[in-house]
């Protein structure tokens, strides 16, 4: 389904969709852009790229799996488990980038095939994701078209809207989106013969001013199976700081950590959690032994590059990196990931 | 309501055996399920346990799957949740979720001889095999055990290996002599070379510390066994045990899930990253 929908409509339209929880860039009370609920004020998509993604809508930094409580009754003790899935109402994220939605389009990977996740499923089959095509790019790192990506691409998104300067070309993919549309369809306008046109044109440029280029992203992961023993990671890895922040500001990474909260110990009272976690700490992957399979920053960066650009493609047939150019942008030391790559690809060359 | 893969099986502890008592304590746990819940399981696959208010480990699962009255695990304390478990007694209620990874390829093993290698702890996941040979001994050529530890307090299962004498060949070994010991002193490696197991026919399935799988792998290979002729299990640490949270990979495989039994022509493709 292709409508346009005018400028001065948008919040509108974002009012009408009342019984879904709508989540929408904001600024933070620290002037930082995230994706948070919209309120009763204004709502505009005029926001370049946040500093989280919308990641945590789906797969939160915290949640609950369940709850443990052992209870004394005369000098018997019953140990009870309550499992908590979350009770997720119909959400939108409005505004999410195309690379964001491909990140979606990942994850849903990794939490579903033969053991399904419960709780990130709960979320994703609630959720719809209302894009924005980049026609200016949100970062000076994008490089999204360098990973089959692209400003305007659909994969993980249910409506995606381009800018034609007063108005919004909307083009529905799916019946989510359908049921997004249909709550204010009076707001909608089907398209002029000009706008499609319009819309195709401000796709083909918006790939153009994509400024930063990964060449060769596919022959560099066929590359990498030889370049595990490469004196690379050692050099790459040198300035890290193991901060972590390229993975916890990742749209696609999704490494996890499960672990048991007590909020009173006797009689035990707690709740077992899932957090985020990082493959740049040691302690992620240390034996309880101590021996530690991956002791060093070098084996560090080298799992997180060869995951995204080896192992997953190896396995799911694509990259787990969308291009959003995050852990470039925001790496405190500066370590640029299409730099790496360039280095493999030009290794022995 | 849907099926949720993280929510373990409550399970009572109903035997708690010390094994070895020391610096490296070890203790087998049999646990039956609360509410007689099923749990079909294959050699080599393991268990997630839970001790609520500690957290989760992966243990392998010690006892045959054709023995359906409890689940075994015998125990290593280590960290914090093995040293709670150790604190556990008779009685208490601990969760399980699983099984998790591929298990040993028993099947494809039918009308060949087994040659069991462990060492310390490492006999744990071989004994679900040994245990399960010698069930359906009908169906497998000649079994064979060579087992060491660093001393004879450290052997696990000795009152069963004593019984197993009865059933077939079994090498002990000590790392270091000691006053009583009759059998071989040195490290298992050199024992495997010491009794010649012949390849002919054969497969041999080790498990133990990764330096004893190493050389173990090496002297193997010496006495002409062909690289799919020999199995062995990785460890790494794992928190889902599904495939998802990202720690315990080799490369593109996830131990939990697409191990962690391994011959050694696959194991030897992926990275030395365990």
């Amino acid at each position: 389904m292709e409508k346009t929908l005018a400028k001065k409509s948008f919040s509108q339209w974002v009012k009408k969709l009342s019984s879904w929880s709508v989540y929408i860039p904001r600024k933070d009370e620290e002037g930082r852009w995230n994706y948070a609920e919209a309120d009763s004020g204004g709502v505009s998509l005029d926001v370049l790229q946040t500093t989280l993604p919308p990641k945590k809508i789906l797969f939160p930094q915290r949640e609950v799996f369940l709850e443990f409580a052992k209870t004394l009754a005369g000098n018997r003790e019953t140990l009870e488990i309550k499992e908590v899935l979350p009770e997720v109402k119909p959400t939108v994220i409005i505004g999410a980038r195309p690379c964001e939605a491909r990140a979606a389009w990942m994850l849903d990977e990794v939490f579903g095939g033969e053991f399904k996740d419960a709780y990130y499923w709960r979320r994703r089959d609630q959720t719809a994701l209302v894009g924005f095509a980049c026609t200016i790019p949100p970062s000076e790192n994008c490089f999204c078209t360098s990973v089959e990506g692209s400003p305007h691409s659909e994969e993980g998104l249910d409506i995606l809207l381009t800018d034609l300067g007063d108005r919004y070309y909307v083009q529905s993919m799916t019946a989510k989106g359908e049921k997004l549309i249909s709550a204010a369809k009076e707001l909608f306008e089907e398209p002029k013969p000009e706008a499609r046109k319009q819309v195709k044109a401000a796709h083909a440029e918006s790939e153009k001013k994509i400024r930063r280029q990964l060449k060769d992203a596919r022959p560099i992961a066929e590359k990498l199976k030889g370049m595990f023993d490469s004196p690379l990671w050692d050099e790459e890895s040198m300035s890290c700081l193991r901060c972590g922040i390229c993975t916890y500001l990742c749209p696609s990474c999704h490494c996890f950590d499960i672990s048991d909260e007590v909020d009173n110990p006797s009689p035990l009272r707690g709740q077992r959690v899932r957090t985020w976690d990082t493959c740049q700490f040691p302690d992620f992957t240390m034996h309880s032994s101590g021996h530690n399979p991956r002791p060093d920053k070098a084996s560090r960066l080298r799992q997180r590059l060869l995951h995204k650009f080896q192992y997953f493609i190896q396995v799911y047939d694509k990259f787990m990196c969308v291009g959003c150019g995050r852990c470039i942008t925001l790496c405190p030391v500066g370590i640029d990931i299409i730099k790496v790559l360039d280095k493999v690809r030009d290794h022995g060359a | 309501m849907e099926l949720n893969v993280y929510t373990p099986k409550l399970a009572k502890i109903v035997q708690a055996k010390d094994e070895v008592v020391g610096t490296r304590t070890i203790k087998t746990f049999r646990t039956e399920f609360a509410n007689g819940a099923r749990f079909d399981y294959r050699c080599g696959q393991c268990a997630m346990l839970s001790v609520f208010g500690k957290g989760e480990a992966m243990i392998s699962i010690s006892s045959s799957p054709l023995i359906r009255d409890y689940l075994q695990f015998s125990i290593l304390r280590t960290g914090r949740v093995t040293a709670a478990l150790h604190d556990m007694e008779v009685g208490d209620l601990i969760g399980v979720r699983g099984p998790y990874g591929n298990g040993f390829p028993i099947d494809e093993w039918r009308g060949k001889n087994l040659v069991f290698i462990g060492g310390g702890i490492g006999l744990a996941p071989l004994w679900s095999v040994v245990q399960t040979a010698l069930l359906r001994k009908s169906e497998f050529g000649t079994l064979s055990l060579i087992y060491g530890a660093r001393t004879s307090r450290d052997l696990v299962f000795k009152d069963e290996l004593a019984d197993l004498k009865s059933q077939m060949p079994v090498h002990l070994s000590i790392d270091v002599a000691e006053p009583d010991w009759k059998e071989f002193v040195g490290f298992v490696p050199t024992n495997v070379l010491e009794k010649k197991p012949s390849p002919a026919n054969t497969i041999a399935i080790t498990c133990g510390p990764p330096i004893m799988i190493k050389f173990v792998i090496k002297n193997l290979k010496d006495l002409k066994f062909e690289d799919d002729q020999i199995y062995t299990t990785v460890e790494n640490k794992m928190k889902c045990g599904l495939g998802k949270c990202g720690r315990c990979n080799i490369g593109f495989h996830y131990v939990c899930k697409d191990g962690p039994v391994y011959s050694w022509a696959e194991l030897k493709k992926l990275p030395q990253e365990y």
